[in-house]
């Protein structure tokens, strides 16, 4: 449906446009005396808790309300203290937190240490079936409080959380977990005030929390959600403007026209129609940046040995997709080659780290493949979701490996992704598939574990089901370091041995797409994609 | 006419029921599970899974399922939404008046541009003004909801600013989303009253009425419309629930937050109740209808006797 209004509008957008202020310029107006925003949103699918809170629409919201542990940079990604004075480890096992003084919700309540620890055992609990519930299974004692399908859980508190003091918890985990600090940014890790208890349904329509802004009054559905100014928020940090609305849009070219017309200052997400001129409309006020999703051609592995057994027949495939040319001709530079399993945004990336699997060279492909004995049949199907848009580059992907390795390939639509991963976890589909995946924190680390460990097959997006002894304990040994360059080089290891296996191909990774207008200054995004509102000013 | 309404009251509970058995038989073979997924590639927690599918009742029995549809139905409850988890009732309950808003703008402007135009062609048959209409209609019928949305738009919104883009509830941004909804049936409507208002002028009680010298005000209003609005009636009626299917169309075109809009997405999103919710209320809405209509009859024609 966004399509067919999107297809409507593509050709009428002008820069005129954006000259003119009409109507809706009384925001602008406004913004200008008062120092408000408007900011683009897309409904977010339910309550704004952060244990709750899977999706980008309501981080991004919760971004603003909430200030967690630790934050991101939104040049390097890496993590940075925020409300934790010190996250400490000697083993990366146990972690001790110490939470800065002068931190406190909106209702006035000291954010302390039982709030972290009150919001981690609600979401660690799965009778309250929170979407991020999977983050705290590192830690001692998640089993009793999620013990899996169709048992209920024994305890109501992680065995791993203990207050010391106001301002000090110690965190055990299972195991050693070195990238534990970087995932602390995470939504699922902000604290909770006592209020969230009595009514955790009605919290999260008007959210209670901690950060640099707060609830303007309830959350109205498919309108808008306004925050203000948290006015007893630490100097430090504290916002500059005196309130945002998050104005929810259906239409993301009726987001981008208002965004023309200053009705809204800034967007991060821009309609289809507007990524060829909006580099050109927006020049230096158009964040060209990599950001956290890689979009990947999936194989089964163990459904399918036969076709995709063979490590030359891996290479082959991906040596004989042209990225560049999908990157540019289909979605026009807004997406950028694949080099790397570990996406450009996070520590740990290299360069070209793929190497030659990911340069394209049909001769070398088709020679490579006929080497490793082709495919049993010559025929390779390729299973997309078509509710996505992803129908273009897959049929490109599939006339590239039709054209250079000679192979009878089709592509086939799946009517929506949940479809399609149901066929590959049944093993009824034993082609090849388009898969993607957006990392939860800004680690390498979240670039491997979640889609190549053997955890993965079964509570994660490995559904190709590669498993490798090897890898799993590179892996193990990564998070077993205690120094942040050792274990950095460990992942990188782990990524070696994924980039020579090639369980899936990755293709592509995407870039961001924040635009803002000439009224407001200072706006950054971090790595996972949300506005970090607190340090926009007006200009 | 008490005994006839009761009737007809217990029927719309039978065609109810099957719409929503088939609906359910439908929602049940659709592949992949609607809670499975957080939305995108990223798959749910098993554990989590099974709580929700616990939650939301999906691992009972089809009929089981049935049953408490029926059941909670009964207590104007239709369960909770899988996206928002809201009551449906929440969520949908202001997208209804949306709806209803846009439904029942565009059902003035269909029978006022409908009427208005069958009479002139029928009155000034083979003038200017009848080929006009009459070509004008074909094209309205012949053109999809969509083109005529979209042409729309496009004039209006990009081109001229008239109107905005996104709804925002007021009456300048009803008219266009109105008016496209609108267009199909108000052609079908003139050529309808076109027809039979001449069948009717040639009829012998009109020629009487006229030959016992009535003004030609009065036989005009008392005989000819009275009469040949009957069809168009029945016609209204029935384009009502049609207006909602177009509703889905008109809707998503011009991000109308209406019902039609929340169904487009629930399909996407394997929303079921929203689908069912939504369907149910367009399946009563149809049926009470097609019992007003039957009742208008005996009001119009005295001829009619209902029991």
């Amino acid at each position: 449906m966004r399509r067919t209004s999107a297809q409507c509008i593509a050709g009428a957008l002008v820069v005129a446009v954006a000259a003119t202020a009409c109507g809706a310029g009384e925001d602008a107006q406004t913004a200008k005396a008062g120092g408000h925003i408007t900011v683009v949103l897309g409904e977010p699918r339910h309550g704004l808790v952060g244990q709750e809170t899977a999706e980008t629409e309501g981080a991004e919201v919760l971004h603003a309300l909430f200030t967690g542990l630790v934050t991101y940079d939104t040049k390097t990604s890496e993590p940075k203290l925020a409300i934790a004075e010190s996250v400490d480890t000697t083993d990366s096992k146990t972690w001790t937190i110490r939470i800065k003084d002068g931190f406190t919700f909106h209702n006035g309540e000291k954010v302390d240490a039982q709030s972290f620890v009150r919001a981690w055992n609600w979401g660690a609990n799965q009778e309250n079936t929170a979407e991020a519930m999977g983050f705290f299974s590192k830690i001692e004692g998640s089993q009793e409080l999620a013990p899996g399908k169709g048992r209920t859980p024994t305890a109501k508190e992680l065995r791993g959380l203990k207050v010391i003091d106001d301002r000090t918890f110690t965190v055990t985990l299972k195991a050693p977990f070195s990238q534990f600090r970087t995932m602390l940014g995470y939504d699922a890790f902000y604290p909770l005030p006592k209020a969230f208890e009595a009514d955790p349904k009605g919290f999260g329509q008007a959210p209670i929390g901690n950060g640099p802004f707060r609830m303007d009054g309830a959350w109205e559905h498919h309108e808008q959600i306004k925050v203000k100014k948290y006015d007893k928020y630490p100097a430090e940090g504290r916002a500059k403007l005196d309130s945002v609305t998050f104005k929810i849009y259906d239409d993301l070219d009726a987001a981008y026209r208002d965004l023309h017309k200053n009705a809204v200052q800034i967007t991060d997400k821009l309609p289809v129609s507007a990524l060829d001129k909006v580099s050109e409309e927006f020049g230096d006020r158009y964040i060209y940046k990599p950001e956290a999703s890689v979009g990947y051609i999936g194989l089964p592995l163990e459904a399918n040995p036969a076709a995709f057994g063979k490590a030359g027949i891996r290479k082959a495939i991906s040596m004989a997709i042209d990225r560049e040319a999908i990157c540019k001709k289909i979605f026009r530079g807004t997406r950028k080659p694949a080099d790397d399993f570990i996406s450009p945004i996070v520590p740990g990336y290299r360069r070209g780290a793929l190497g030659e699997a990911g340069t394209y060279n049909p001769t070398k492909a088709k020679a490579l493949f006929e080497q490793a004995g082709g495919i049993p049949g010559n025929k390779l199907e390729l299973a997309y979701n078509d509710d996505g848009g992803h129908k273009e580059w897959i049929e490109a992907v599939a006339a590239q490996l039709r054209a250079n390795l000679g192979l009878d390939v089709s592509a086939k639509p799946y009517q929506s992704a949940g479809a399609l991963i149901d066929d590959v976890k049944s093993q009824e589909f034993k082609g090849a598939f388009r898969m993607g995946w957006a990392m939860d924190y800004p680690a390498a680390e979240n670039y491997l574990r979640p889609v190549f460990s053997k955890e993965a097959i079964a509570n994660g997006s490995n559904f190709g089901r590669y498993a490798s002894e090897e890898f799993e304990s590179v892996l193990a040994a990564a998070d077993r370091a205690t120094d942040p360059a050792e274990s950095l080089t460990l992942y990188q290891q782990a990524d070696d041995i994924v980039i020579r296996d090639l369980p899936y191909i990755p293709v592509f990774t995407y870039m961001s797409a924040v635009a803002y207008s000439k009224t407001v200054k200072n706006v950054g995004v971090d790595a996972q994609g949300r506005m970090d509102l607190a340090h926009v000013e007006l200009n | 006419m008490g005994r006839y309404v009761i009737r007809r009251l217990g029927q719309m509970v039978v065609v109810l029921f099957g719409a929503t058995v088939i609906l359910f038989c439908c929602l049940f073979v659709l592949p992949g599970d609607p809670v499975g997924s957080l939305g995108g590639d990223k798959a749910r927690d098993p554990a989590v899974v099974e709580q929700l599918r616990e939650r939301y009742g999906l691992n009972d029995p089809l009929p089981v399922q049935y049953g408490n549809f029926v059941k909670n139905l009964a207590q104007g409850d239709l369960g909770e939404d899988y996206t928002q988890r809201r009551p449906v009732t929440e969520v949908l309950g202001p997208k209804l008046v949306n709806t209803a808003q846009l439904a029942l703008a565009a059902i003035v402007l269909d029978i006022a541009i409908g009427l208005l135009a069958g009479l002139i062609a029928a009155l000034f048959r083979y003038s200017f003004w009848d080929v006009l209409i009459t070509l004008l209609t074909t094209m309205a019928v012949g053109f999809p909801s969509f083109v005529i949305g979209m042409v729309l738009q496009k004039v209006f919104v990009i081109q001229l600013e008239w109107v905005p883009l996104i709804s925002d509830g007021t009456m300048k941004s009803l008219i266009l989303p109105a008016f496209t909804l609108a267009i199909l049936d108000a052609a079908l409507v003139a050529r309808l009253m076109r027809g039979t208002m001449l069948e009717v002028l040639r009829a012998d009680y009109v020629k009487t009425a006229v030959a016992k010298g009535l003004p030609r005000r009065t036989v005009l209003l008392k005989h000819v419309m009275r009469n040949s609005i009957i069809p168009v009636v029945t016609y209204l009626g029935i384009s009502f629930g049609s207006l909602l299917g177009g509703a889905l169309i008109t809707e998503a075109i011009f991000n109308w937050d209406g019902i039609g809009l929340a169904l487009v997405q629930a399909v996407q999103q394997q929303n079921n109740p929203i689908i069912i919710g939504v369907v149910s209320f367009g399946v009563g809405v149809f049926v009470l209808l097609n019992l007003i209509v039957d009742l208008l009859y005996a009001v119009l024609d005295p001829r009619i006797r209902l029991a």
